[in-house]
């Protein structure tokens, strides 16, 4: 996977770029704005990861310049801005996801990997299926092996949330922001119970466990990594 | 912002400005009406005064023959018009004079008795009011002399309408004056008080109308917008401060950050004790950075810059999924977390920050509420607001506590470990919605009410 990471600090960047390259990633740095929007605009990314405040062209004018050539390469914005008007301002860009800084290595991962799976053109599907659970998104029904599972309205979006990144690392900022639409971190452990009540639900007395918790990561749904 | 007409300095000052302009028009004709009319009557009484000298003279000199034939002669040729003679004897019957009966009973007592006579005039009967003087000459007969004044009298009719008409048209056209200027003022007035309001709401941009006529409102105008322009390059300044601080404390901070993460994701994996250490020092960078975050959104609520992203919120829903979301975390803590929401309530504000106070006040209930306890979250709708409460039956605050409770890096006596900001952030998200927010006793506990404007 080809990642273009335009990110004036080069100290961060560097860690950036060691990591994600650790991680399998192929790599592109650029320093600066107007540097990593000549960059972008060939268009060979797989992936676009900017800072938000840049010298010359700011993060956000490398996404609008991107749209406006309608390359739509995923655009990650990274943002020492963490307001909730800034967050607005980033996605309203054209950027497909918004990470405040400081923020995990493991989320950047996270949100990389969830960027890079998306296939935005794919049909909406109206069952999921993983292994032998399965999710019928019109009758909101579930059923595990066969047996039919009763989860509440928020258990079934869960699930549903999980069941779209099946087989991908999710963090609890990723859940509470695709789950209960809340952008910020409340300070207990909230999503931990949550899962573990999915958890009850879809894996008790099944053969195999298909909620998984990564430690350090967040959650995985599918079969063991 | 509409100001009602009524309550208005202008109206008034405007009433009052009338009640003095019908004072002082009636105070004026009214005292020329009476004037004139004295003079009037003077001039009357000095002509019928000096006939009758003149008649007592002749009565003098020739007796009432004379008499007689000066009043015939005066009735007939040089008389003045609407002059009224009589002679009678003592017993009031006529010996002369152009009145046929005696106009009084007996002797009349003023000194300027009136009567009215009748008359023929051209195609009609008229009925003339008489002003007149009675004298007894020496010999025991009576001399009365008068005046038509029904022109006289005619004249003060016309004089007192007129006063009238004068004083009620002066009236109606100071009242609609005053109408017009408290209406003109009151809508000068509206047009700023509404355009502050659009300011407070977050048009940062607007500005008092100036209309270029340069009178004292134009001059008004211009000054308030000289200070809102200073308001507004002050309130760019501080949010180009505080982007600049976030930035220059969040670097490093990041930096930091991705050091011990690339030192977990190392192979060969750390030793566990070192990577405990590591863990609890990302936490610890998680916390100051939740600080940061905090600090900087009520820094920017308190700056006075306009509520970003507001939107039609419904606050009846999120209260239900935040308590939803708590809930099982504080049945974990033996805590009661309960939502009693009526439907539907929606009202202007940032869901985001609704959340977040909404999500600071259950963790402060959870955080202070010992095992046992309740934490209650309602909603109502209360027509113009919507009312959100959350409370416990937890220790509470103490008065002179629940009073300070908004300031910053306020803790309790009665509150153990937390940064002391939850409250403050509270505050300031409910200044930003401008919503009254009141910590109240729940005897037992603590009831935060906040009246979201709806």
């Amino acid at each position: 996977m080809h990642v273009l990471l335009i990110e004036d600090d080069t100290e961060a960047a560097r860690f950036l770029v060691n990591g994600l390259r650790d991680s399998g990633y192929t790599l592109e740095h650029a320093a600066d704005g107007r540097a990593g929007l000549a960059q972008a605009l060939s268009g060979r990314y797989d992936l676009v990861i900017t800072d938000r405040m840049l010298p010359h062209v700011d993060g956000l004018s490398v996404i609008e310049a991107m749209r406006a050539r309608h390359i739509a390469t995923p655009v990650l914005v990274l943002s020492a801005l963490g307001g909730v008007d800034d967050r607005i301002r980033g996605l309203k860009a054209g950027g497909d996801d918004y990470l405040t800084k400081p923020f995990a290595f493991a989320e950047l991962l996270a949100r990389m990997e969830a960027l890079l799976r998306r296939h935005p053109s794919a049909p909406e599907a109206t069952r999921l299926k993983v292994e032998d659970l399965e999710l019928d998104l019109l009758g909101r029904r579930v059923t595990r092996a066969g047996r039919e599972v009763e989860l509440t309205a928020r258990e079934l979006k869960l699930l549903e949330y999980l069941m779209r990144r099946a087989g991908q690392v999710v963090t609890r900022t990723m859940l509470l922001e695709g789950v209960w639409d809340l952008h910020f971190d409340p300070q207990s452990n909230l999503i931990d119970v949550h899962i573990s009540r999915l958890r009850q639900a879809i894996d008790r007395g099944a053969e195999r466990a298909l909620i998984h918790t990564v430690r350090g990561r967040g959650y995985l749904l599918g079969l063991e990594p | 912002m509409r100001l009602a007409l009524i309550n208005t300095s202008a109206f008034r000052l405007s009433v009052g400005y009338m009640l003095l302009v019908t004072l002082a028009v009636g105070v004026t004709l009214g005292s020329a009406y009476l004037l004139t009319e004295s003079l009037i009557t003077d001039e009357v009484d000095l002509i019928i005064d000096t006939e009758l000298q003149s008649l007592e003279e002749k009565f003098q000199r020739s007796g009432i023959p004379g008499v007689t034939d000066e009043i015939n002669l005066r009735i007939d040729s040089w008389g003045r018009i609407g002059a009224v003679y009589m002679l009678a004897d003592a017993r009031f019957e006529r010996i002369a004079g152009n009145v046929t009966d005696w106009p009084f009973e007996g002797m009349p007592a003023e000194r300027w008795p009136e009567f009215e006579i009748g008359t023929i005039e051209p195609g009609r009967r008229a009925v003339h009011p008489v002003r007149a003087a009675v004298r007894r000459l020496p010999d025991g007969n009576l001399l009365l002399v008068g005046t038509d004044i029904s022109q006289g009298r005619r004249f003060a009719e016309k004089f007192r309408f007129a006063t009238l008409w004068g004083i009620g048209l002066s009236t109606l056209a100071a009242a609609l004056a005053g109408f017009w200027f408290s209406f003109r003022l009151a809508r000068r007035v509206g047009e700023v008080a509404s355009t502050c309001q659009s300011i407070l709401a977050g048009e940062a941009g607007r500005r008092l109308p100036v209309t270029g006529t340069r009178d004292e409102f134009d001059a008004l105008a211009v000054s308030v917008n000289h200070v809102l322009e200073r308001l507004e390059e002050q309130a760019g300044t501080l949010r180009a401060t505080f982007d600049s601080a976030a930035h220059d404390l969040r670097a490093p901070l990041q930096r930091l950050r991705t050091r011990l993460d690339a030192l977990l994701l190392r192979t060969p994996p750390l030793e566990a004790s070192v990577r405990d250490s590591v863990e609890s020092a990302l936490q610890e960078i998680e916390h100051l950075q939740r600080t940061l975050a905090t600090l900087l959104q009520i820094a920017l609520a308190e700056s006075g810059a306009p509520l970003a992203a507001a939107a039609a919120v419904d606050v009846s829903a999120l209260a239900t999924e935040l308590v939803e979301l708590f809930e099982p975390v504080a049945a974990g803590q033996g805590l009661t977390l309960t939502a009693e929401v009526a439907p539907g309530a929606t009202a202007r504000g940032n869901r985001q920050l609704l959340a977040q106070l909404l999500t600071n006040l259950i963790e402060n209930g959870m955080k202070y509420v010992p095992r046992g306890g309740r934490i209650r979250v309602g909603v109502q709708s209360l027509g113009a607001a919507v009312r959100l409460t959350v409370s416990d039956d937890g220790p509470g605050l103490a008065g002179p506590e629940r009073a300070r409770a908004g300031q910053p890096f306020l803790r309790f006596s009665s509150m153990g470990d937390g940064s002391g900001l939850g409250l403050s952030l509270v505050a300031a998200i409910a200044r930003l919605h401008r919503a009254p927010l009141a910590l109240e006793d729940n005897a037992p506990g603590l009831r935060v009410q906040l009246d979201l404007p709806a």
